[in-house]
C-alpha cells in the first residue's frame, strides 16, 4: 500500500485559518457571556481556536453553572456529565510491559498530577457539558473536588437527565451528589466493591496473566530497515 | 422410580418462586411488573421494573447493567488501534460509526487529516452502518406490536447492506476499518454499482413499511400520542438524534457541527423533523431518515475523489498530550468521545458519551400514567441498544 | 419414561427417540449482545432460515426448550439469570454458547464486570467461536449438535465432552 501525505495546499490552509478566527470570535463571546453570567465563579477558562471552550469554575458554583447554562446562556442541550481521575495512570508506557506496572508501587513514588486544558488542583475534577442546539456551540465545564470531600451540587434540578449520569459517576469516582437523592448502582452489582474508573482500581485479570495478543506480536515484514518497532514504544 | 409427594410439593414450590419473579404482588399499592433482564418485549437485556395501578404505570424504571462491559477502563489499557476493535461493539447494529468518531478525535490531537477519498469512503460507510442500523429498527418496530411480516422483510433487506459493508471491509459486523489517518483499505472492484443497487433495496424497503406499518390503522392507534416529548424535556435529557428530531427540534450533527474528517457537505439532503414528538413521530423521523441516507449514499458513491486513502502517519501512534470532544450523528443519536491523552500509548481517559443512555433515561418520565402495552410501544420507538447504553 | 432412567433402553428405540429429539429442538434465544443479532439473522432471516434443520426457534419460555443459545458477553450481574433459566429447562437440555464473549470473555478478557465464560456457570455442548460469528458458523454448531444428539444415549447424556466448531 502506497501512503502520501494528504494534499494540503496553500489555499486550504487559508480557508483554513478564516474559518477559525470565526468560530474563535463566537467562543469568545461566549466566553464573555459566561463570566458576566458566573462572575467570580469561573476559575480559568481556555480556547482552541475553531474547536472548544473549557471553563473550569468553583464547584460551590457548580449547581449554578447548570441553571444559567440552561436559562440564561441558551446552552440547553444536557450532553454528559462525567468526571476525571488525574492520578498519573499506570499503563500505557510501554508496549514492551507485557504487565501492567504495579499500582501500589506507582503510589509509593508520588509522580505529579498534571490536569489538562483549564487547569486544575485537584486529583478529581468534574466534567461536564451543555451544547446550544440552535447557535450549534457548546461549552465543556470542569470543577475541582478536594479528595477530603468528594461532592458536588446536583445537577439534576435543571438537566433532568444528569440523574443517571451522576449515579454513574458516584458509582465510577466514588463522587457524590448533594440534592440527588436516588445514588444507587447503576452499572454493577450491588455487593461490587470499589470505583472502577478510578486509576488505583486494578484489572485483575491483567496481574493474574499477561496480554493474550502477545503470541500474534511478529516482526513485521521489512521492520529492520525502519528501525525496531519495540524500541519505538519504549520512551 | 417413585415420586413422594414431598417431591412433588418441592417442585410446585420452586415452579411459584420462580413465577413470582415475574409478577411480584404487593398488598395495597397495586402490582410490581418486572420485565427482564431476557424479555421477548425488550430487545437486549434491559430490565424493566413497574410499578401498577390497575393497568396504568405508576412508576417505571429501567435497570441498565445487565451489558455493562466496561469501555471506558478498558480503554484505558488499550493502545489506540486497539481501541477501535473494542468500540465497535457498543452500538453493534452500527459497528463503523461507533470508530469515526473516536479516530476524528484522535486525528484532531494528532492534527492528522485523512485524505479525500477515505473521508468520503468513511461518510459513506458511516451512512451504510446507519442503514443497517435503522432498517432493523423499522423491521423490531412491527416485531413488538404484533406484525411481524416487516421484520422478516427487514432482516431480508439488511443484509443487502451488510453485504457491501463486508464486501468493502471484510467484516459484516464489526469492520474495524477505520484508522487514524484514512482507512484500511481501498474499496473492492465493482462495489460501486452493487452498492447503488443495494441502496435501491432499502429505498423499497421503505416503500414496504409505509405501505405494511405506517399506513395501518392498528399501527397509528398504538403509536399516535403514545409517548409524548415535548422538546423541552428532550434537551433536558439530554435526547438527541431522531428522538430529538420528533419532537420538533431542528439539530442534526452532520449538517450542523459536523467534525472535520466526514464530507456530508457533499451532497445534497434534508433533515427531517416532525412536530409531534410521540412513536408515531419518532418512527416516521427515522423512516425519512434511511431514506436521505439511501440518497446521501448515492450521490457521494458518484463524488468519490482519487487519491490515496491514507495520510502519512507513524507506524506506533503515540498521541500528543491534550483533550479533545468529537460528537457525531450516529444511527442512534449523538456518540461522543472525550478524549484525554498523555502523550502515552493508551489514552488517559476516554469519556464514551452514548446515546441511548441519554435516550433512555426518559423513560421513568414518559412513562408515567400510561397502559402497559404502551410501555412497550415506548421503549420501541425510542429504539435503544442495550451495549450503548451499559457500554 | 422409567426405561430411559434405568438406563437400559433398547437400541432401536434409543435411535428413534435420538431421530425424533434432533429434529425437534426447541430452541430458547437468550440474546445478550452483538451475537444476538446474528443470532437473529440466523433464526428468524429468510437467507439462512433455521427451520430447515427442524429446528423451532420460538418457544415462549425456558420451560419448552430443549436447547438454549448463550449468545454475547455475560456479566456478573447476568450470570445468576442465565443460571437461573437453564436450571428452569426441562432436562434433556442442550446450551450451544455462540462467541467469544460467551466462550471465554473475548475482547473484554480483562474488564472487572465480564464473566470469562458461560461455562463458569452451566455446562456447555457446543461452543461457536467469532466475534460475532456468522449465521452459517450457528447453523454447524446446531448440526453438529444435533449429531451428537441422534449417537448419544439417554442415560449417558452427560458424560461426553463439549465439541468445538470451526
Amino acid at each position: 500500500m502506497i501512503r502520501l501525505s494528504s494534499a494540503d495546499t496553500p489555499t486550504t490552509d487559508a480557508a483554513d485559518e478564516a474559518v477559525e478566527t470565526v468560530t474563535d470570535e463566537r467562543r469568545e463571546a461566549l466566553l464573555a457571556r459566561i463570566t458576566e453570567v458566573l462572575g467570580d465563579a469561573v476559575v480559568q477558562s481556555h480556547i482552541r481556536p475553531g474547536d472548544d471552550l473549557w471553563v473550569r469554575v468553583t464547584r460551590e458554583a457548580w449547581a449554578d453553572v447548570a441553571d444559567a447554562s440552561r436559562n440564561r446562556l441558551g446552552l440547553r442541550f444536557f450532553d454528559f456529565l462525567s468526571a476525571i481521575d488525574w492520578l498519573p495512570s499506570p499503563f500505557g508506557r510501554d508496549m514492551d510491559a507485557q504487565e501492567d506496572l504495579d499500582a501500589d508501587a506507582a503510589a509509593a513514588e508520588p509522580a505529579p498530577i498534571v490536569t489538562g486544558y483549564a487547569g486544575g488542583d485537584t486529583r478529581f475534577q468534574l466534567l461536564a457539558r451543555v451544547f446550544d442546539v440552535d447557535e450549534h456551540i457548546g461549552v465543556t465545564f470542569k470543577a475541582d473536588l478536594p479528595d477530603e470531600d468528594l461532592s458536588a451540587p446536583t445537577w439534576t434540578r435543571t438537566f433532568l437527565g444528569a440523574e443517571w449520569h451522576e449515579r454513574e459517576t458516584w458509582e465510577m469516582f466514588g463522587i457524590s451528589f448533594t440534592g440527588n437523592a436516588n445514588l444507587a448502582h447503576l452499572y454493577l452489582p450491588g455487593a461490587f466493591e470499589g470505583n472502577p474508573l478510578r486509576k488505583d482500581f486494578p484489572l485483575l485479570a491483567r496481574r493474574v496473566k499477561p496480554w493474550p495478543g502477545i503470541v500474534d506480536v511478529e516482526p513485521m515484514p521489512g521492520a529492520g530497515d525502519e528501525g525496531d518497532s519495540d524500541e519505538g514504544g519504549a520512551s | 422410580m417413585t415420586v413422594t409427594d414431598s417431591q412433588k410439593m418441592a417442585y410446585v414450590a420452586a415452579q411459584a418462586a420462580d413465577a413470582r419473579v415475574n409478577l411480584q404482588f404487593e398488598t395495597e399499592d397495586g402490582m410490581t411488573l418486572n420485565m427482564g433482564p431476557q424479555h421477548p418485549a425488550t430487545h437486549g437485556t434491559l430490565r424493566i421494573v413497574a410499578q401498577l395501578d390497575g393497568e396504568q404505570v405508576v412508576r417505571c424504571e429501567p435497570i441498565p447493567g445487565y451489558m455493562h462491559r466496561g469501555y471506558e477502563k478498558l480503554c484505558e489499557v488499550r493502545t489506540y488501534p486497539q481501541v477501535t476493535t473494542l468500540i465497535n461493539r457498543i452500538d453493534w447494529l452500527g459497528s463503523f460509526a461507533n470508530e469515526v468518531p473516536f479516530i476524528l478525535a484522535a486525528e484532531k490531537l494528532m492534527d492528522v487529516e485523512a485524505p479525500p477519498r477515505a473521508q468520503v469512503i468513511r461518510t459513506i460507510l458511516f451512512e451504510l452502518s446507519r442503514l443497517g442500523n435503522i432498517s432493523l429498527f423499522l423491521g423490531d418496530l412491527g416485531i413488538q406490536l404484533g406484525g411481524i411480516t416487516i421484520g422478516f422483510y427487514a432482516f431480508r433487506d439488511r443484509e443487502f447492506v451488510l453485504n457491501q459493508i463486508e464486501a468493502a471491509t471484510g467484516g459484516r459486523f464489526h469492520p474495524n476499518f477505520d484508522r487514524i489517518g484514512g482507512l484500511k483499505d481501498d474499496l473492492p472492484k465493482g462495489w460501486i454499482a452493487e452498492t447503488h443497487r443495494a441502496m435501491d433495496r432499502m429505498r423499497r424497503l421503505c416503500d414496504e413499511f409505509e405501505e405494511l406499518v405506517l399506513g395501518n390503522e392498528i399501527f397509528q392507534a398504538r403509536t399516535r400520542g403514545i409517548g409524548v416529548i415535548p422538546a423541552d424535556i428532550a434537551t433536558s435529557y439530554g435526547m438527541s438524534g431522531a428522538n430529538l428530531r420528533a419532537t420538533g427540534v431542528d439539530w442534526d450533527l452532520r449538517r450542523d457541527a459536523c467534525p472535520p474528517g466526514l464530507s456530508y457537505d457533499l451532497a445534497d439532503w434534508k433533515v427531517w423533523t416532525h412536530p409531534d414528538g410521540d412513536s408515531y413521530a419518532r418512527t416516521w423521523v427515522r423512516l425519512q431518515e434511511v431514506r436521505e441516507s439511501t440518497h446521501i449514499v448515492d450521490q457521494l458513491l458518484d463524488s468519490i475523489p482519487a487519491g490515496p486513502i491514507m495520510a502519512k502517519v507513524p507506524r506506533i501512534i503515540k498521541v500528543p498530550e491534550g483533550e479533545a470532544w468529537v460528537a457525531t450523528e450516529n444511527p442512534l443519536g449523538e456518540m461522543g468521545y472525550y478524549v484525554v491523552s498523555k502523550g502515552d500509548l493508551v489514552p488517559f481517559r476516554v469519556k464514551i458519551r452514548s446515546a441511548s443512555f441519554n435516550n433512555i433515561s426518559v423513560v421513568p418520565w414518559v412513562t408515567r400514567g400510561v397502559f402497559v402495552p404502551d410501555v412497550i410501544t415506548i421503549m420501541a420507538s425510542l429504539y435503544f441498544i442495550l451495549g450503548d447504553i451499559d457500554r | 419414561m422409567g426405561l430411559v432412567e434405568s438406563g437400559k433402553l433398547p437400541k432401536p428405540l434409543t435411535q428413534l427417540l435420538s431421530l425424533s429429539r434432533k429434529y425437534s429442538l426447541w430452541v430458547y434465544q437468550w440474546g445478550l449482545a452483538c451475537c444476538a443479532i446474528e443470532m437473529g439473522s440466523a433464526f428468524a432471516s429468510p437467507r439462512y432460515d433455521v427451520m430447515r434443520l427442524g429446528v423451532i426457534p420460538f418457544p415462549a419460555s425456558p420451560r419448552q426448550a430443549d436447547l438454549v443459545v448463550i449468545s454475547g458477553t455475560v456479566t456478573d450481574k447476568m450470570a445468576p439469570a442465565v443460571k437461573r433459566l437453564y436450571d428452569q429447562m426441562p432436562d434433556p437440555k442442550y446450551v450451544i454458547s455462540m462467541g467469544s464473549c460467551a466462550n471465554c470473555g473475548g475482547p473484554y478478557w480483562d474488564s472487572y464486570s465480564v464473566t470469562k465464560g458461560v461455562d463458569q456457570i452451566i455446562p456447555v455442548d457446543v461452543y461457536v467461536p467469532g466475534c460475532p460469528p456468522r449465521p452459517e458458523a450457528l447453523l454447524e454448531g446446531i448440526v453438529l449438535l444435533q449429531e451428537r444428539i441422534g449417537r448419544e444415549d439417554m442415560a449417558e447424556r452427560w458424560k461426553g465432552d463439549p465439541i468445538v466448531v470451526g
